[in-house]
Order: structure tokens, then C-alpha cells, then sequence
């Protein structure tokens, strides 16, 4: 900060001028002969440069200390055997190194476990930007090497970057990667699940060879395992059950070896796929046009995920007139390909009013009824017909129908009301303007209905005049029946005495019939929150529930209680302790819960290596060293040295001391008094012309 | 003299309260046997026709057809509630004094919860000719519903192909125009079927001049009581007019079902497809 200032008394052409015209003067006396010529000539351009104002200045400095980044990586996988003692020896071994060297101050960052996992680039960034560069002396990061935001480590850093890796030298690991996996599938049809084994480190040969023993659980129930060795990609079938969170789960057992793998938390991974339904395929056969159909069509084609297919008996066989056929818009009925071909692409049959005339063969019903028992189901919306010798009742259908008609039909006013059972089914609790007592408004009633005795198993849920039943609703083999003994359902989308909530109604039936996990009377639920937080909600028919046992993912298992939050539902708010695959049981109901991510990030790659840092300390000259050979020497080399080698003993990292400092003040100094400028000149010039005259200096010159 | 009073007053008040409890038993049976009805003008004659022809609509409707409506009944629109009705045949006659506007908040309800209403101006002889037929007289009475938009029935709308296969509706009369609600704009290009896909919703309303129930008419013998035509073509016009009844009722229950039957081919082929792909 020393250096020579000028502050000209005078223009400095004026300065300039002067000093030319000297120069001019001093050759003029050469070419004369004049012997001061040198003399005049340094007179006349020293009082230029006294015009010119020469001054010294100097800067006031304060030496600045140097800064050392010591970042510590405390993130999750930092937890496997002896890395936390290791990081611990080291952080502490180079403080005292650190704080021995003078002027050195230690920055400490300790980097700790993240949603997104460890990310110690980020931490990195900015430790850097937080400093002054030029005080960085160097950096020092105690860590596996495992950094999940590898994007985001800085490309350069102004001083060395060491890197100093926890771990052994014999660390190896066997983990699973689940390459891409679907987060959605169509029930029923196979989705492929993409994963590998991978092994990491140094493999012992025993277990290089070995395959691993994948087994594959969905939802809890273990379905097929198989061996897959290392390396090889496997496209995983896997085929969604059931509509919602379908929970796959893929493990392997760690291998046996002398030196055990690092982790078996990669073991295993749970993919969620969730089940979509494809369109639902509903066949309305309606055994005669009547007012309610249209509410029925309605319903149907309003739901985007149906595809409707209708038949309505226009004319009955028995009617015959003499119009020919080209004058009639009437198909024949394909019976046979509805009920015999393609009855199992069918999600529901709605018989609508249907009266047995001759139309369906004896074996169609059969058919229908095997239908239903591996899993079809139908939905009986029945009018008079259902008390008269044409019911549904007497054909082979009777059998699995839910109820059997006593032939008395109720042709008076009545209001459909909840059972007791209807209250709790999710079919009809909650339906909007139910009757309940001393209300002034309900629902408008219905004018018709048919007595029936319903089967042992039937659940009643709506019961109309004299509480007879109303709604019916059962399960035969793996299907589903619902019956309604009124026909007048219409009254309510007329609005009849007010109406009431008629496609609600039948859109829940029919969508129950199609085993909507929502309408499930017996379901117990996980709803994920925020974090971890869970609402589980019990629905059942029954009138208490027990508690959940909820089984860790580490085997233990808690029991949470429920409490009743309204007919047939029981809820508990619960938070889960960590991520993790949970199984949840009340009574006979499980369910397979999957919180957080699908495997563990912390614990995706465990052996330690440098390659996320190791660009960084390249750049910078630093170095990536393994912690298992010791704990590194401090050095200090000059900036731009390689900063780090192989000592003696053990190797050594360096650090660049900056030689920083501030500037706190500024001195201006003349670099002349003007009296000694007087007496510079007048001796110049005396000089001059004592050569010039006869002086003593005449003689030496 | 007081405690008759106080008796006849509690008759009063009990029938009033169960007048309004319990709903008509005419309309329960209409809304039971599907039963066509209509709306009484005040016009005796028009009015005993309009019973003839829903009774003989309603016969060719059992004879041919699953539908077997019972007796036809009157309606008043001033007094019975619409909600159990599904079909309303509406003769104008230029002197039926306008119902009320309660009348017409009970008609608009039933227009708008899927009922339909027939609105028969009886004047397909003399209508556009520029003498008076029933036009002022419909306006008069109309106005006050909430009616869409209305086109002359298009050749390829559902009503043509509900039952039977029809060119026209006549009735007594041949040539008058039948309106209905008018098709969507850029309903004509939907998935490119050869039908155009009108919306499920029903016309809520039928106007036409064609005396229909004229032509439906029979009397207690089961003969015809109105002339149609001459001779042997009158009686196929006769036949006609029953055609149009027959596909209009259908048109009332099934709605848009035959119009739907178009795609059933299509989707069946699909499950077809479906099924040799999932193979």
C-alpha cells in the first residue's frame, strides 16, 4: 500500500511545458558549449518536479486471521458401526491442529439428516459464501463421501478442499434398486416393476457369485420369491388387487460373509401402486319402459367412468302384430352373447323391473348365478312383478337373491328409513335429509312396494311400510346381490312431497355391488398427513371396534385405541416414529401401510466414497483421503502448492494462509518540504553558474 | 248451533289436513300403471276426445307393446300436483282460461324433473294458410313455461325410431311441423355416428297441430270415433297416428335409449377387443 503520489501545483501541461523548455535550455547549452549545461538542465526540471508535488503515501494494515471450513457429516449413514467414533477422532484430532496453527480460526458445519437426505453440496455452498474469500484458508469435510445433492457442490473454492472419508477399506454392500416402478395400475392387468441388485465396495468373491432370494410380498401377503443375481435388471410383474394404495414390498436376506454388508436397510424397498379401475361395464336390462328407466339412464351415462348397455323389452314375445319388420326399430334382444359370451365383462347387471317371460333360457340364469358367485354382481330393482309368478324370484336366479317375496304388494304412502344396520352401512349412512325424529323436513315418500322375507345373511338397510325391508343388500361366493322391493325410487328425482337424494342412492348401490373400496361396510383406513400423522378410521357393521395393532416396521407392535366418531365409524389419530413399511390389524381386517419414501435415502448407497467431492478437491488441489489410514497431518503450503501428500508416517492435508489484511488508515506525505525544493534549485543553479564562471569546479570539469 | 258449528268446522279442518296428507289416489295410480294423462280445458268435447285418445293410445300401447298404461286421467293443473305424472297431453282450444301461477311453478317443475308435455293445437288443417288457427292461443298459454329453444323435429331425431320406424307423425291431420327442443349447436359431428347424439335429457315439450288424440280416439266398443282420411288410406293414416303415439311414449320412458342402441355394436366389439388384447 506504498507508493509515490503527485499533487501538481499547476496544470500538467503547464509542468510538462516546463520541463520540455528545460530540456531545450540544456541542449542549447550543449550545442553553445556552455559547460553547465547539466547544471541548468537539472535546475529546470527540478522545479518542474517541484510543481509536480510529489508526496509518499502509505496504508495502516491489520493483519486478518485465516479461516478453515471444518465441516462434520452427522446424517444418517454417518450412524453405521465405527463411522461416528471415526468422525468424532478426526473432528477432534484436527481442531487441536487447527487451533495449534496461529492466526487460524475453525469454522465448524455440521451437516445433519434432511427430507431430501444428506446435502452437504448445499451445506458446502454456503459455508463458502458466508466467508470472505480471501480469508479461506482451506476446507475440511469429514464425511462418507455421501452427499444426495451432488448438483449442487460448488465447482471451485478459493482455497483446498479435503475430504476425508469415514469407512473401512473393506467395506462392501449388497443393496436393491428399484429402477422405475408405476404409481399407478388398472386393477387385474400387470404392471412391470424395473429393479436390480447391486453390489457396492469391496464384495467378498463368496458373495459375488451368490444370486440374491428376492421375496416379493403385496400387500403383506407373500406372493412369489426368486433369485436374482447381481447386475442383471428384472422387469417385476406385478398385478394391482384392489382399488387404492397397493403396497409391494421386495427384500432380500443380507448375504452371509465374514465380513457382514454394511446395511440390510437397502434390502428391501415398498413400491405404492395405486389401483385405478378400468371404466366400469354396467348391462341395465329394464323388463318394461316405465318412469323410473330414465332415472336409471341418468345415473349411468352421468358417471364417466361407465359404459352403459341397455335393453328394454319393448315388446314382449307374446305380443305379435302384423307390422312387418322394416317398419319396426326393434333388435332382437342377443341374449345369448349378453349372458352366455360376455357375461364376465360385466362389473354389474341391473335387472330394472325385469319379469321372467320367456326371453332368458333357464341356463342363463344358471349362468348369471355363476356369475355372481365368482365375483360378478347384480342389482334387483324390483316393481309388482317381484309378488306375481313372472318374479325373478322363481327362477333359478331365486336362489341367491337376498330376500324371497311373500306375494303382498304395499300400495300405500311410506317413508324409506335407515335400519339400524342401514345407519351404520356406508350405502346409506350419511345420505343427505334423512328422516330423523322431530324434523320438519324429510324425504318424500313412496307409494308401492313388495313384501319380502329377506335371507338369513341379508343386510337390511332401508325399510319401508310396516318396516318391511326396503333395500336389501348381500354377498354370495365372491359377488355381490342388492335388492330393492320398490320400483318408485323415481318419485324422489321428481320431487314428489320434496324428493330426495335418488342418484346418490343408486349411484352407492350400484357402485357397492362393484366393490368401490369406499362403500366397503368393513374397511379400516390410513389416511396420511402432513409428516407422519395418520387418521385410521375403522368402518364396520358391527357395534364396537376394537384397538389397532399397528407392527413396526422392526417387528415390534403397539395397540392404539379407537373411538367411536359416528355410527359404525371409529377413528384414532396416530404418528408414526419413522418411515417405514406398517401393518395394521383390527379384528380380521389388515392393511399394509407404507410411510415415507420407498426405501430409505440414507441408506441407498452406504459405502463411503468420494466421488460427489471428489471434483472439488481436484480442482482445488486438495485431497480425498480415507480415514482408515489414520487420521491426516496439518501442513501449511504457500497458495497454488499441491496441499496434500504422503508424509512418514501418515499422509498430510495443507491449508493456504491468505496473508489477509485490512486497510485501516492512509498517510500523504510530501516527499519534500517546499524550503529543501528552494535550496535544491538555487543550488542547481548556483552550480551551474559557478561551472560556468571560474570556480574551483571549472578546473575539475 | 255452537257445538254443530265447532263440529263441522273439525270436519272441515280434518278432511283439509287429510286432504294434504294423503296424496290423491287418482295421481297414485297414474304414477302405478304409468297411466297417460291430460290436461282438462273446460271444453267438454275436446276433452271427452282427449280421453278417447289416450284410452286408444293406451290399448295399442298394451296390445303391442310391455307398456300397459291404465285409465287415462284428467289433470287440473291448478289443483294436482304434477310429480307422480310423466306424460301430459295438453289440447289447446283458445278458451281454456290460463292456469295460475302456482299452476305454472308446478308445471315448470314438472317440465324440468323429466315430465313432457304435448301440446296439440289441433289446427293441422287450417294452420299457415293465414286464417286463425290455435298459434296465439299456444303462445298465450306457454309463455309462462320455461320451454328451450325449438326446431322442427329432424329426420334423424330418436321420436322417429323409438318403436317404430317413422317418416312423419301424423294425426287426424298429416302435414303440420312437430317441434321439439332444437339440437345442440355442433351436435350433428358426435363420434361420428349416424345419428347425432342429442343429449339424454328428453325434449321436456312436443308442439304440433296434427289432433292426435282425435285420431287415437275410441269409444266404449272399441270403434273409432273421429274420421280420419278416406278409406283405406284414412285407416293407414289411422295406423300411423298410433305409431307415433306408440313411439312416443317410449320416447317419454326410454329417452335416449334407441338413440344409444347405435353405440351397443361398437362397445360390444370393444369388450371383444379388450379381451384378445388382455389374452
Amino acid at each position: 500500500m506504498n507508493g509515490l503520489a503527485f499533487d501538481p501545483l499547476l496544470p500538467w501541461p503547464v509542468i510538462g511545458t516546463l520541463a520540455v523548455l528545460a530540456l531545450l535550455v540544456a541542449l542549447w547549452s550543449v550545442w553553445q558549449g556552455l559547460r553547465g549545461w547539466l547544471w541548468r538542465g537539472a535546475a529546470g526540471l527540478a522545479v518542474a518536479a517541484a510543481l509536480a508535488g510529489p508526496a509518499l503515501e502509505s496504508g495502516i494494515r491489520n493483519k486478518l486471521s485465516d479461516i478453515v471450513i471444518l465441516l462434520d457429516d452427522r446424517s444418517a449413514s454417518q450412524s453405521l458401526p465405527g463411522r461416528a467414533a471415526q468422525t468424532d477422532a478426526a473432528v477432534d484430532e484436527l481442531t487441536r491442529q487447527l487451533t495449534a496453527l496461529p492466526d487460524t480460526e475453525i469454522r465448524r458445519i455440521t451437516v445433519a439428516d434432511d427430507p431430501d437426505g444428506t446435502l452437504t453440496g448445499a451445506a458446502l455452498t454456503r459455508a463458502l459464501a458466508a466467508e470472505p474469500q480471501g480469508r479461506v484458508a482451506g476446507v475440511i469435510a469429514v464425511t462418507d463421501g455421501l452427499a444426495h445433492d451432488a448438483s449442487m457442490v460448488p465447482a471451485t473454492a478459493p482455497a483446498p478442499v479435503h475430504v476425508l472419508l469415514t469407512g473401512q477399506e473393506t467395506d462392501w454392500d449388497r443393496r436393491l434398486v428399484i429402477e422405475e416402478a408405476p404409481a399407478y395400475g388398472l386393477i387385474g392387468q400387470p404392471v412391470t416393476i424395473r429393479l436390480r441388485i447391486e453390489d457396492q465396495g469391496a464384495v467378498p468373491d463368496s458373495v459375488a457369485q451368490t444370486p440374491a432370494r428376492l421375496r416379493i410380498m403385496l400387500d403383506g401377503e407373500e406372493t412369489r420369491s426368486l433369485d436374482l443375481p447381481p447386475g442383471v435388471t428384472l422387469d417385476l410383474p406385478v398385478v394391482p388387487k384392489h382399488a387404492g394404495q397397493n403396497v409391494v414390498s421386495i427384500s432380500f436376506q443380507a448375504p452371509q460373509a465374514d465380513v457382514p454388508e454394511l446395511t440390510d436397510r437397502n434390502n428391501a424397498a415398498a413400491v405404492q401402486i395405486q389401483g385405478v379401475r378400468d371404466r366400469l361395464r354396467v348391462l341395465l336390462v329394464s323388463g318394461a319402459p316405465h318412469p323410473g328407466e330414465r332415472t336409471w339412464r341418468n345415473l349411468l351415462k352421468s358417471d364417466a367412468n361407465v359404459d352403459l348397455i341397455h335393453f328394454t323389452i319393448l315388446r314382449p314375445p307374446d305380443k305379435m302384430d302384423a307390422i312387418p319388420v322394416e317398419e319396426l326399430s326393434l333388435i332382437a334382444f342377443p341374449t345369448q352373447e349378453l349372458f352366455m359370451q360376455r357375461i364376465r365383462d360385466f362389473d354389474l347387471i341391473i335387472f330394472d323391473r325385469y319379469r321372467v317371460r320367456g326371453i332368458l333360457l333357464p341356463q342363463y340364469y344358471d349362468n348369471i348365478r355363476r356369475y355372481v358367485e365368482e365375483g360378478g354382481a347384480i342389482l334387483v330393482s324390483a316393481g309388482p312383478e317381484m309378488s306375481s309368478v313372472e318374479s325373478l324370484n322363481l327362477s333359478p336366479l331365486g336362489a341367491i337373491l337376498p330376500a324371497r317375496p311373500t306375494g303382498r304388494i304395499y300400495d300405500q304412502p311410506f317413508l324409506p328409513r335407515l335400519t339400524e344396520e342401514g345407519s351404520r352401512h356406508p350405502v346409506t349412512s350419511d345420505l343427505p335429509g334423512a328422516p330423523v325424529e322431530g324434523a320438519e323436513r324429510s324425504w318424500g315418500r313412496w307409494l308401492r312396494m313388495s313384501e319380502v322375507i329377506p335371507g338369513p345373511r341379508a343386510q337390511v338397510v332401508l325399510s319401508g311400510a310396516d318396516d318391511a325391508p326396503l333395500l336389501l343388500l348381500g354377498r354370495v361366493g365372491k359377488g355381490r346381490v342388492a335388492m330393492l322391493t320398490s320400483d318408485q325410487v323415481w318419485l324422489w328425482g321428481r320431487g314428489f312431497e320434496g324428493g330426495g337424494p335418488q342418484l346418490e342412492l343408486l349411484r352407492r348401490i350400484a357402485h357397492w355391488s362393484m366393490k368401490e373400496p369406499d362403500l366397503e361396510e368393513e374397511a379400516l383406513l390410513a389416511d396420511v398427513g402432513p409428516g407422519l400423522a395418520v387418521t385410521i378410521t375403522r368402518r364396520t357393521m358391527d357395534v364396537s371396534a376394537g384397538p389397532v395393532r399397528i407392527t413396526h416396521p422392526d417387528g415390534k407392535s403397539e395397540e392404539i385405541p379407537l373411538t367411536e366418531a359416528g355410527p359404525g365409524r371409529f377413528t384414532a389419530h396416530w404418528t408414526a416414529p419413522g418411515p417405514g413399511l406398517y401393518r395394521l390389524a383390527e379384528g380380521e381386517i389388515e392393511r399394509v401401510l407404507a410411510l415415507g419414501p420407498a426405501a430409505p435415502l440414507e441408506f441407498e448407497e452406504t459405502v463411503a466414497s468420494g466421488a460427489a467431492l471428489g471434483p472439488l478437491a481436484e480442482a482445488t488441489r486438495g485431497g480425498v483421503l480415507r480415514l482408515s489410514e489414520g487420521v491426516p497431518a496439518l501442513r501449511t503450503v504457500r497458495e497454488g502448492r499441491p496441499a496434500h501428500g504422503q508424509g512418514i508416517d501418515r499422509p498430510w492435508i495443507a491449508i493456504t494462509p491468505r496473508e489477509a489484511a485490512s486497510v485501516s488508515g492512509m498517510t500523504h506525505r510530501p516527499l519534500l518540504p517546499g524550503w529543501a525544493w528552494l535550496v535544491l534549485i538555487a543550488g542547481l543553479a548556483i552550480s551551474g553558474w559557478l561551472a560556468e564562471g571560474r570556480g574551483r569546479l571549472r578546473g575539475s570539469a | 248451533m255452537r257445538p254443530w258449528l265447532l263440529f263441522s268446522l273439525l270436519i272441515l279442518w280434518v278432511t283439509a289436513v287429510s286432504a294434504q296428507e294423503e296424496p290423491d289416489p287418482r295421481l297414485v295410480r297414474a304414477a302405478d300403471e304409468v297411466a297417460l294423462a291430460y290436461v282438462i280445458t273446460g271444453d267438454a268435447e275436446v276433452d271427452a276426445a282427449s280421453e278417447a285418445g289416450l284410452r286408444g293410445l293406451s290399448q295399442v300401447l298394451t296390445a303391442r307393446t310391455t307398456v300397459e298404461p291404465g285409465e287415462p286421467i284428467g289433470i287440473d293443473p291448478d289443483r294436482d300436483d304434477l310429480s307422480l305424472l310423466t306424460f301430459l297431453y295438453w289440447p289447446v282450444t283458445g278458451t281454456q282460461a290460463p292456469p295460475s301461477p302456482q299452476a305454472y311453478a308446478r308445471l315448470n317443475h314438472f317440465l324440468r324433473s323429466g315430465g313432457m308435455i304435448l301440446f296439440d293445437t289441433r289446427d293441422g288443417d287450417i294452420a299457415g294458410l293465414g286464417g286463425p288457427d290455435g298459434t296465439a292461443a299456444l303462445q298465450a298459454l306457454a309463455a309462462p313455461l320455461d320451454i328451450p329453444p325449438l326446431a322442427p323435429v329432424p329426420q334423424d331425431h330418436v321420436l322417429t325410431r323409438s318403436f317404430y320406424l317413422l317418416r312423419n307423425f301424423p294425426g287426424r291431420y298429416l302435414d303440420s311441423d312437430v317441434w321439439a327442443e332444437a339440437p345442440p349447436a355442433g351436435a350433428e359431428a358426435a363420434e361420428g355416428a349416424p345419428f347425432r347424439n342429442l343429449n339424454d335429457g328428453v325434449s321436456p315439450v312436443l308442439i304440433g297441430g296434427n289432433a292426435w288424440a282425435e285420431a287415437w280416439a275410441v269409444d266404449d266398443n272399441g270403434l273409432p270415433m273421429f274420421s280420419v282420411g278416406a278409406g283405406f288410406e284414412g285407416e293407414r293414416q289411422r295406423e300411423m297416428a298410433y305409431r307415433f303415439g306408440v313411439n312416443l311414449i317410449m320416447y317419454v320412458l326410454t329417452g335416449n335409449y334407441k338413440s344409444d342402441q347405435v353405440h351397443v355394436p361398437a362397445l360390444l366389439d370393444r369388450l371383444r377387443e379388450e379381451e384378445e388384447v388382455v389374452q
